[in-house]
């Protein structure tokens, strides 16, 4: 394992990556996990624990549809897709974010100006 | 997939979440092999990276937002267990509430559908009903030209009507059906504001003296005789032997303004002459008998209304009052009052008998709920203490205070619904017992049957299902709240949470001995009372006397011809085998009604009424009056000798100043011959047990305008036998009408009907509190000798007799006893003011009565104690020293 310091994800980005993965095309959990840990370069830990959970919630949610497909393991695994709702739900989330994290970066980009 | 789906499917959830985690797990293993470690090492690896599978699989459950719903059902199936585990409890406590529960709701139903419940039509808090008052007596009863009057005032009222309730018989005369008939004026259903189901409905046409005859008959009417046929509209129906064609049927639910009698038919007041050619003095002025209801003209509150109403009320009497009224009539008649009453639930003359003892009633069944109540609160708290060691221990193996909590709300909502359930079917049961009864009072002369719908109202089932949930939470929770504060190390011991119980647990015993007292005096009053009125010296005796109606006036006859054909079915009865002697009477004693009016006496009116009853000769000797001085009327006493009467001693009494009465003369106001009095009866019972006989006139029937009569026959052969061969003889003669035969001592138990109803109710409520109470003092004196076995033990051990223990243990309870009759007895004296206008012959304050009551309340204790007191003395000292 990785020997990089990790960090937590701040509350509901979670369900934002997920749905970014999965926006593409259908995945089942285990490539939704290595596709997290391969995007983040393993900066963002994502247990079974908590990555599960999150699936099945955004599945209740109905952001998610899951549909029992045939794998390369030769059985039939679950894939997540992401719904038109759950798209429309991800541009939105997605777009508040980017303001949010663009605001933030500026107020630090501020203060390390005033710093130096 | 939607939160319904989720919780049901369950097991295919748990499949699906196993084989996906199971896949990635699968798949981890895979990709560590490819990596080139072995397989073991492999397996070892993923097992590290994916963490605990069952972990995993309970933070997935969680997401799916149905984990308290698994657990509720946890907590059923947990509570299901221990209340199969300790079945006596849970009977106890069930049956328990069941019974409050039930004793409520039986009242409840009943005080609803009499008092309450509104009438299923638009905007019924505007109608308002009426009620006139002479005196202090009330009555609901208005004449026709009243009701006319009244209606015409559009300045006072949107809309007003009279309806008046009577049996009326449905088909050809030998197969006559008795329905509930209401008399209407005009506006009727527009003051009701309804619309038809079919047809019409009656309008003021219809209420026109001459206008054809049409009836409405109701939605449950006619899917009960006519089974709902379409057709049914045009169809011509025989009522009262006439035909009479059925023009519209009313809504489903709509059973008429009158409480109580149900209007199967509704026809216009216009049709009674038409239909009942002898009751045509029922429009006229004399007749009061019509209920009213209106709703005001717009804007018209009902204070206003009534501030109008005194106003008009005077000259409007004075313009219905009849030509030939006396003068003294006319006096009583001008100072009449009126009030405008609420009319939402509809117009009852019911409500006047039973309102009181129902909210009597009603006091009675709140105290028998709380007593439940306060049983199941101790049962609760026993059972808690003796689980504090359970809590302590799930507390310790990591429950939360929140889920031990929850598992107790889930018990005590468990227990709750139980009880509430089947309360309600008891309830049920015991309110259509109730109208049952009063049905058999209300089927007398008044001619009418009770048609009540004691369905369970929502809203109280809802108060009292609040109550008993809302004990057996608190109370179940309690113990759990207070056990669960514990260090869980601590509880080892539990006598803290036990000793502190027992304390709160004899608090409450102490609330129920002293509200079973009030139960208890209750029923002892009310026993007392029904003794009283049965054992009263009443001036007459109903032996095997049989009284029979029947009503020659549709025969056509004249006054004369009455007479004789009264006469003529009086020997026939007389002849029959079976009867020992036959006589007649306008009125019988407790009949339920009665004649009275001022009469002249020596030529001087007196100012009170004075009763008076129209008889045949042998009345007396048939119902077992002393004859005092003077003759009985006589076959002689006709209209060609010199008119005469017999009173009682309370006339010559009160009118006669106890002079000589035989020789003196007596007149009805304005009439021209005056009644000689030839003989003195003894004071016998009128309308009423509860009054002292009133002064009475005795006149021969011979003498007066043959009035519809009862014949009054002393039956030497058996009741059954007699009654038939009297229907037999007589009902041939009177075709249209039925006769009614019953026996005088049914007519007397009747008319105790107050009385026996508030004694059946007291008795039952009474003993149900007794026995709650006795097995709380049971459950708590168990209880605590359970816990104190241990120091029974070393007593025993030390030396004290088994007598001493049982005194210890019988003691205790007989002090929560006494504590309870200290706070009961006043409490009783309190509220016993407000029953004594319904007891007779005894002080609601009676001190034997009470002293009864507490010998029995204690006794009760005791001997619910004995059995513990017994256990604890049979302790075993080595066994119960090594219990822990």
């Amino acid at each position: 394992m990785a020997a990089h310091p990790k960090s937590d994800l701040p509350q509901g980005t979670l369900d934002l990556l997920i749905m970014q993965v999965v926006a593409p095309e259908p995945m089942h959990g285990y490539a939704i996990a290595q596709r997290l840990k391969l995007l983040s370069r393993d900066v963002v830990q994502v247990t079974q624990g908590t990555l599960y959970p999150a699936l099945h919630r955004l599945e209740n949610r109905g952001f998610l549809s899951a549909d029992w497909k045939p794998s390369d393991t030769g059985r039939d695994a679950k894939f997540y897709k992401l719904t038109r709702k759950g798209r429309a739900h991800l541009e939105a989330e997605a777009a508040s974010w980017e303001r949010l994290t663009g605001a933030i970066a500026t107020i630090l980009g501020a203060a390390k100006g005033e710093a130096s | 997939m939607t939160w319904w789906r989720r919780v049901f499917n369950r097991n295919s959830l748990e499949s699906q979440l196993d084989v996906e985690l199971r896949d990635h797990f699968d798949r981890l293993v895979r990709d560590f092999v490819a990596q080139g470690h072995s397989d073991t090492e492999a397996r070892r690896l993923a097992r590290l990276e994916f963490g605990g599978m069952d972990q995993v699989k309970e933070m997935c459950r969680d997401a799916r937002g149905t984990r308290w719903v698994d657990e509720t059902a946890q907590d059923v199936r947990y509570g299901l267990r221990g209340f199969r585990k300790n079945p006596g409890f849970t009977i106890v406590a069930i049956v328990t509430l069941a019974i409050g529960v039930g004793a409520s709701l039986a009242i409840f139903n009943l005080v609803d559908a009499l008092l309450l419940r509104p009438l299923p039509v638009p905007n019924p808090s505007e109608l308002i009903t009426f009620t006139r008052w002479i005196g202090n007596n009330p009555s609901e009863s208005f004449s026709y030209p009243q009701v006319r009057e009244l209606a015409e005032r559009r300045d006072l009222f949107a809309s007003l009507s009279g309806v008046g309730t009577e049996i009326v018989y449905v088909g050809p005369p030998e197969a006559l059906e008795p329905a509930g008939a209401a008399w209407v004026s005009g506006r009727y259903f527009d003051t009701m504001g309804i619309t038809p189901f079919a047809g019409r409905l009656l309008n003021a046409s219809d209420d026109e003296r001459g206008a054809p005859v049409a009836a409405v008959i109701s939605h449950d009417y006619w899917q009960r005789r006519f089974g709902g046929e379409r057709d049914v509209l045009g169809r011509q129906v025989l009522i009262e032997g006439q035909q009479v064609p059925i023009v519209g049927i009313t809504r489903a639910g709509f059973n008429g303004a009158v409480i109580g009698q149900s209007a199967d038919i509704t026809l216009a007041f216009n049709a009674k002459p038409v239909l009942q050619p002898e009751n045509e003095s029922f429009l006229s002025a004399d007749a009061r008998w019509i209920l009213m209801l209106a709703r005001p003209a717009a804007g018209l509150s009902r204070d206003q209304l009534q501030a109008r109403l005194d106003v008009v009320w005077a000259d409007l009497i004075a313009r219905t009052i009849p030509a030939g009224m006396s003068p003294e009539a006319r006096q009583r008649t001008l100072s009449m009052q009126v009030h405008a009453d609420p009319g939402r639930a509809g117009a009852s003359r019911l409500r006047r008998e039973l309102r009181q003892p129902l909210v009597v009633a009603m006091g009675l069944v709140t105290l028998v709920l709380l007593i439940a109540c306060v049983n199941v609160a101790n049962l609760l708290l026993a059972r808690g203490a003796g689980r504090a060691r359970e809590v302590a221990l799930r507390l310790a193996l990591g429950a939360g205070r929140a889920r031990i909590v929850r598992q107790r709300l889930v018990e005590g909502i468990m227990l709750a619904a139980a009880g509430t359930a089947v309360g309600v079917l008891i309830g049920w049961a015991a309110s259509t017992g109730l109208v049952g009864l009063i049905a058999e009072r209300v089927a007398g002369p008044g001619d009418s049957v009770l048609a009540l719908d004691v369905a369970p109202n929502w809203r109280l089932l809802a108060v009292c299902a609040m109550v008993v949930v809302t004990t057996t939470i608190v109370f179940g929770l309690l113990p759990a709240l207070r056990a669960s504060k514990i260090a869980p190390g601590a509880v080892a011991n539990s006598g803290r949470v036990a000793e502190s119980h027992t304390r709160f647990g004899a608090a409450l015993i102490v609330a129920q001995v002293s509200l079973s007292l009030l139960l208890v005096i209750g029923a002892g009053l009310f026993t007392r009372t029904l003794h009283n009125l049965r054992t009263l010296d009443r001036g007459f005796s109903p032996g095997n006397v049989l009284l029979a109606n029947y009503d020659p006036r549709r025969l056509g006859l004249s006054p004369p011809q009455l007479l004789s054909f009264s006469q003529s079915v009086l020997d026939t009865v007389s002849a029959l085998p079976g009867v020992g002697a036959a006589s007649i009477a306008a009125i019988t004693p407790l009949q339920g009604g009665g004649m009275s009016t001022p009469m002249r006496v020596n030529g001087v009116m007196t100012e009170d009424e004075i009763y008076f009853n129209v008889i045949a000769p042998r009345f007396f000797e048939i119902v077992g009056t002393p004859l005092l001085a003077g003759r009985d009327l006589s076959p002689a006493d006709d209209l060609n000798a010199p008119a005469v009467a017999v009173v009682n001693e309370a006339f010559v009494r009160t009118h006669l100043a106890g002079a000589q009465p035989l020789g003196q003369r007596v007149a009805y106001p304005g009439a021209q011959r005056e009644m000689e009095i030839v003989g003195v009866v003894k004071d016998a019972v009128y309308e009423t047990l509860r009054a002292a006989p009133p002064p009475t006139i005795y006149m021969s029937y011979l003498q007066s305008r043959g009035r519809p009569m009862t014949i009054v026959a002393d039956a030497t052969a058996p009741i059954a036998e007699v009654t038939s061969a009297i229907r037999a003889a007589v009902q041939p003669r009177v075709p249209a009408s039925p006769m009614r035969i019953r026996t005088f001592a049914w007519q007397i138990e009747n008319s105790l009907f107050q009385a026996r109803l508030m004694r059946m109710l007291t008795a039952i409520f009474g003993g149900l509190a007794l026995a709650l109470a006795a097995i709380g003092v049971y459950g708590l004196m168990s209880y605590s000798v359970a816990l104190r076995t241990r120091e029974i033990g070393v007593r025993l051990a030390l030396g004290a007799r088994p007598s001493r223990v049982v005194r210890m243990v019988l003691g205790n309870a007989l002090r929560m006893v006494t504590v309870g009759v200290i706070i009961g007895v006043p409490l009783a004296l309190l509220v016993a003011r407000l029953i004594s206008r319904l007891i007779f012959g005894v002080t609601s304050t009676d001190p034997m009565t009470i002293a009864s009551a507490i010998a029995i309340l204690s006794c009760v204790g005791l001997a619910s104690a004995a059995i513990p007191a017994r256990r604890a003395a049979a302790v075993d000292p080595v066994t119960s020293i090594h219990v822990e």
